[in-house]
């Protein structure tokens, strides 16, 4: 099957471009936010200014709380605006991105699922969008109000005393570079630390879905051991990320210190000599440790950016995939001659199928026999485009499958599939999961089935609610559900995969009587290992290895083909029974 | 027994929650060392940060207005050793905190995934995969967050607010009481809004749980989805998913900022109160301006910390929901134990069913009073319609499931006196739907197989060949070393259950049991099964549970398995008879 390799952009569109529709919201959001962080720079003032006038006995009780509690009303107001804008527009930012990229997803072809990897794309919809929804959140409102604080307190030492103001912007580079160093360790880190947690989440993922046979055979041990080598490497990696974090903040604290004794030291020495006042003096300390803390804000909040940035990335390689080949536009009803000419297949390096050519007249039934790994469900995934040919032409009524309207024509083909998909939902809507269905023919299908005893034996009838992976279903059960489902969208041409693995056989008889009777003139192929059932077919095709070895009639194959006569006879001893007892 | 953990009933929730948490703290009792230790660097380092300003502010007063130069320098370079210890205690606290937090995390994890392994199948098919994996993924991941970043702030803080408010009343008692009373207004506003905000969390979790298994559903099936034309239903049963998270998302983000605003107001308010009444006390004489302008700094010492906690409470808040949710499935304890005190009487059976009454609810009994007896080297058939209940009793034979009433004996003890391995040893069981680990088919065909585990590549090939299994894994296009991505197409079906089978078959059983393990294989591969399966040592048992006729007509009993009932057919034509006169149930 064909990779997709993303095709190299010149620059990939960095997190910010992400908030363009929001505009208005993020300015709201900014807004908030700076007005509540300016007002808050106010209360010292008034504070200083009350203290001010009480020592010129100007002092008004009254008037300064009155000024107080307006400006702490008008931050909790703001402040409380801000909170609330700020979990809309992160909420809502990460619902259109879940939105986007299920949409794109659905409109992906089975072999980009595969590839991707259903486990992957999980991550994407989860943690990928959750580091996204941090980012906005969080990181930019504090980004945009740090830098705003940061700013603002450099210039307003600098105009107080530009020498001392010098000596201590000196800390800015050096908490700067600290942080750059740190966190750009820290993020290769954290890389390795996800493909760990990968691992976590892959043996746990596979306990809970093998659990079955895990009991069986008693592994639990062994599963257990496996956990906990990827559980101890990840703590390892947490530790050494610890590791960077206990030294960061340390040095960073040690070095806002330092610029406080120079502020002590130089500053003192300036106060002594009389070239700075004491309230210059103080006020150096109290914007000094205005600057501090948005700088360690800045810092932290970077690495959610650039996780965020990893995040996006790791989306953006799945909206950016190409869309699947514009579906054909032709809606006409099938007549159900269906042809494969010289297709091949790949799957991976190895072929699959070799050059095969087959011609299905309407109405006519075929079977497909041949050992384990012939390539007989490749066959049928071709038939309904689950996975398209790497050379040849699927035809169906001597138009090439990719030439009709996916609508139109899955409504016409209706598939069985071997392993058995049953949804976490009504047997109703299991049976009728094409919207194409309507009551009557659902009916038909559960009649054809011999699925009807079975539903009227259930306490809620066709509303009761089967279990994800069908587990309180029979092999037999979740086979004729997968079956009704089939035949619920009245189908042209059916595909049956192994069907009668798990139907008993004189299940299995009702029920392709049931089929000839109810949907007369339609063309069937089915795979099969049971030559029995198929012995009056218009066509048995015997695949080996990829490749078409012998096709006709049970007759002609009987004289022609080793191979067929050889199948046919290891399952002679029985067959006589079973053929046997039905007449 | 009830495993569905979304329908755990209140009393189950309530005893896990209180249980659950004594089980967090427990997690933590053996680092007490490590915590005294902390705990010290922490004291040592928040009473060095705060004694900072007062030597700063005792410089100026002394030194600095005295035009003292030599003294500020001295003060300097008792501030510098200070700084310097600071930075030792800061690194001592954050590794030392970090390091108990990263290791009870990984304990907890342990824990977690030692709790899956105990639980019986049971559990497994009444919860959906998806929202199990989340509960693990996710919700231990709250966790992490909580005890990798917010808890080493969450002590440094508090740590600094005690020692702030400790200054706070010893200057001034009265000052102080007055300035810390909006404090008590914040710890009842938390007390009260706490389970509030615990509880949009958890509504949270449990939306992202069930849109993660929505994903794993749709995303697992999408074959189908594609085959039925119905990518819309993906669309629409994500949309209404992320809808339903987008809702509780809200909720839960509004209630967990609500404390940052509220928190400001009342530091704000403490400020106005320290302001007003430190005037007040300013006019009567009892305070200084200077002290003042002190005390207004050691007020924003105590009520900054706080702002901070503020976040860190709802972090906290978001991690017990999440716990919550762990510990839901830390209190479920098998319904499978392991008795000591069983029947035991010798027989002649190597396996026996005596009045066995099974249902895998209590409403619906499955299996009705069965009865029968497996000897030593014999092989029997299971046949009868579909849903008539073969699976089922395979199931109770490898003890994945108990009775409901009734007995079943392996060797003339009770089956449940064994011990899992000694079970598990004894019955060999291939499930109808097999199951493959990412891997090599090396990897899969060895899993849990204790004797083979370290043999090279052509050791076991020569096992292989030995066990006339050679003819198998030539179907595999490299063999052994043939990769296998589990859950993915890239092998059929029937070269899936051929690796089962091989799995099955080197461990080596007394009882081997085959449900419809062979279903999807061709003919032609199913005879040369049949024929290892002969070739197995004389003592041991095959069940065979099948379809097709060919494969169990060597069977030398065959039992007709319907309506829970399971009758002993006198042979291939007696099933037969009964096969086509037998009412369908299913």
């Amino acid at each position: 099957m064909q990779t997709n390799t993303p095709k190299p952009t010149s620059k990939p569109p960095g997190v910010f471009s992400l908030l363009k529709p929001y505009m208005g919201l993020v300015m709201l959001l900014l807004l908030f936010a700076l007005l509540s962080n300016g007002i808050n720079l106010w209360l010292p003032k008034i504070i200083a200014n009350g203290i001010d006038d009480y020592s010129k006995r100007l002092f008004v009780f009254t008037d300064i709380i009155k000024k107080f509690s307006l400006a702490v009303l008008l931050i909790f107001i703001f402040g409380y605006l801000q909170t609330v804008i700020q979990t809309y527009a992160s909420e809502r930012v990460a619902r259109d991105l879940r939105q986007k990229l299920s949409d794109k997803i659905s409109r992906q072809s089975y072999a980009f699922i595969e590839q991707a990897n259903p486990s992957k794309l999980l991550t994407n919809l989860t943690a990928d969008v959750d580091s996204i929804k941090l980012f906005v959140s969080q990181a930019l409102v504090s980004i945009v109000s740090s830098l705003f604080i940061i700013i603002g307190g450099s210039i307003l030492l600098l105009t107080i005393n530009w020498k001392l103001g010098l000596a201590v912007i000196a800390i800015i580079p050096i908490i700067g570079g600290t942080f750059f160093y740190v966190l750009k360790n820290v993020r290769a880190l954290f890389i390795k630390s996800r493909g760990v947690i990968d691992q976590l989440n892959k043996v746990i993922n596979e306990s809970i879905l093998g659990a079955a046979l895990i009991r069986v055979i008693n592994s639990q041990q062994l599963e257990y051991h496996k956990f906990l080598e990827a559980n101890t490497e990840a703590k390892d990696y947490g530790l050494r990320i610890l590791g960077f974090f206990a030294g960061l903040i340390p040095i960073v604290t040690f070095t806002a210190n330092m610029a406080a004794l120079t502020i002590l030291v130089m500053g003192g020495h300036f106060v002594i000599t009389g070239s700075m006042t004491l309230g210059s003096f103080a006020a150096f300390n109290s914007y000094l440790s205005l600057i501090i803390f948005p700088i360690f804000v800045i810092g932290f909040m970077s690495n959610i950016i650039a996780q965020a940035t990893a995040s996006f990335q790791r989306i953006n390689l799945v909206l950016n995939a190409p869309d699947i080949a514009a579906a054909g536009t032709l809606k006409e009803t099938l007549r159900g001659d269906v042809e494969l000419k010289h297709v091949s297949v790949n799957y991976g390096q190895k072929p699959a199928l070799k050059d095969v050519s087959l011609k299905v007249p309407a109405g006519s039934k075929i079977a497909v026999i041949g050992p384990t790994a012939a390539g007989k469900t490749q066959l049928l995934y071709l038939l309904t485009g689950l996975i398209n040919p790497a050379s040849g032409n699927v035809l169906f009524d001597g138009q090439g499958i990719n030439t009709y309207d996916s609508e139109s024509f899955h409504s016409q083909v209706g598939f069985v599939f071997q392993d058995s998909i049953i949804f976490n939902m009504s047997i109703r809507e299991n049976i009728a999961f094409s919207d194409t269905v309507t009551d009557e023919s659902l009916d038909k299908a559960i009649d054809t089935a011999e699925l009807r005893g079975f539903i009227d034996g259930l306490p809620d009838k066709l509303n009761t609610i089967v279990s994800e992976r069908g587990s309180s279903l029979s092999g037999g059960q979740k086979q004729r559900i997968m079956l009704a489902r089939a035949l619920a969208v009245n189908p042209k041409v059916l595909l049956l995969d192994d069907f009668t693995a798990r139907v008993d056989n004189n299940t299995e008889k009702k029920i392709l009587t049931n089929i000839q009777k109810n949907y007369p003139g339609l063309t069937l192929i089915s795979v099969t290992q049971k030559i029995a059932s198929v012995e009056h077919y218009d066509q048995i095709i015997l695949l080996m290895q990829g490749e078409i070895v012998a096709s006709g009639l049970h007759d002609e194959l009987m004289k022609t083909s080793t191979d067929y006569v050889q199948i046919f006879n290891s399952q002679q001893s029985t067959s006589n029974y079973e053929t046997g007892i039905t007449h | 027994m009830n495993y569905d953990l979304n329908k755990l009933s209140k009393e189950q929730q309530k005893t896990s929650t209180f249980a659950g948490l004594k089980k967090l703290f427990q997690l933590m009792a053996h680092e007490k060392r490590t915590l005294i230790i902390a705990l010290f660097a922490i004291l040592t380092n928040s009473t060095l940060n705060l004694l900072g300003p007062l030597i700063i502010g005792h410089t100026i007063d002394k030194y600095v207005q005295h035009k003292d130069y030599t003294g500020v320098i001295h003060n300097a370079i008792i501030l510098f050793c200070m700084y310097l210890v600071a930075l030792f205690t800061s690194y001592k606290q954050t590794t030392l905190m970090g390091g108990v937090g990263q290791r009870m995390l990984f304990t907890l994890r342990n824990s977690i995934f030692n709790k899956l392994q105990q639980l019986p199948v049971g559990f497994f098919n009444q919860n959906k995969a998806g929202d199990l994996i989340s509960r693990v993924n996710n919700d231990t991941d709250k966790l992490n967050q909580f005890f990798s970043q917010s808890l080493m702030q969450f002590i440094g803080n508090i740590s600094t607010m005690i020692g702030a408010g400790i200054f706070l009343l010893l200057i001034n008692i009265e000052l102080g009481a007055a300035a810390l009373s909006p404090a008590l207004v914040i710890l009842f506003l938390t007390l009260v809004l706490s389970p509030w905000i615990k509880k949009t969390n958890a509504l949270n979790l449990k939306s992202v749980g069930g849109m993660s298994a929505e994903i794993q559903e749709s995303l697992n099936n999408f074959k189908v989805i594609i085959a039925f034309n119905r990518r819309d239903y993906f669309r629409k049963r994500f949309d209404i998913a992320n809808r339903e998270n987008y809702k509780t998302a809200i909720g839960a983000g509004l209630a967990n900022n609500v404390f940052i605003p509220v928190y400001g107001l009342f530091a704000s308010i403490a400020q106005l109160i320290v302001l007003s009444f430190g005037i007040y006390l300013i006019s009567i004489g009892q305070f200084s301006i200077g002290l003042l302008v002190s005390y207004l700094s050691y007020a924003n010492n105590f009520y900054n910390p706080l702002r901070q906690l503020a976040a860190l409470w709802t972090n906290f808040q978001v991690a017990m929901a999440g716990w919550d949710r762990i510990s839901q499935i830390l209190s479920l304890e098998t319904d499978l134990p392991m008795i000591t005190q069983g029947i035991v009487e010798p027989s002649a059976a190597l396996l026996e069913f005596r009045n066995v009454h099974f249902g895998y609810d209590e409403s619906r009994e499955i299996l009705h009073n069965i009865s029968f007896k497996l000897e030593q080297g014999k092989t029997y058939a299971l046949v009868g319609p579909t849903g008539g209940g073969k699976t089922t009793t395979a199931s109770l034979i490898a003890r994945l499931y108990d009775p409901s009433k009734g007995l079943i004996l392996l060797d003339g003890k009770d089956i449940r006196t064994y011990t899992p391995e000694e079970r598990s040893q004894k019955i060999g069981f291939i499930l109808q739907e097999p199951f493959l680990f990412t891997g090599t088919v090396k990897e899969n065909i060895l899993y849990g197989n204790k004797l083979y585990k370290d043999y090279t590549n052509e050791q076991l090939e020569k096992v292989i060949t030995d066990a006339n299994l050679g003819s198998l894994l030539a179907i595999f296009e490299s063999g052994l070393e043939t990769p296998i991505i589990s859950g993915g197409d890239s092998i059929s079906l029937g070269q899936k259950q051929l690796i089962a089978f091989m799995r099955a078959v080197l461990r080596n059983p007394q009882i081997l049991i085959l449900d419809e393990a062979t279903a999807n294989i061709d003919t032609i591969t199913e005879k040369l099964l049949s024929d290892i399966l002969n070739n197995l040592p004389a003592t041991t048992t095959r069940v065979i549970i099948a379809h097709r006729l060919n494969t169990i007509e060597n069977a030398d009993e065959i039992y007709f398995v319907n309506s829970g009932e399971v009758i002993r057919a006198g042979s291939l034509n007696d099933a037969m008879d009964m096969l086509l006169q037998g009412k369908q149930v299913s």
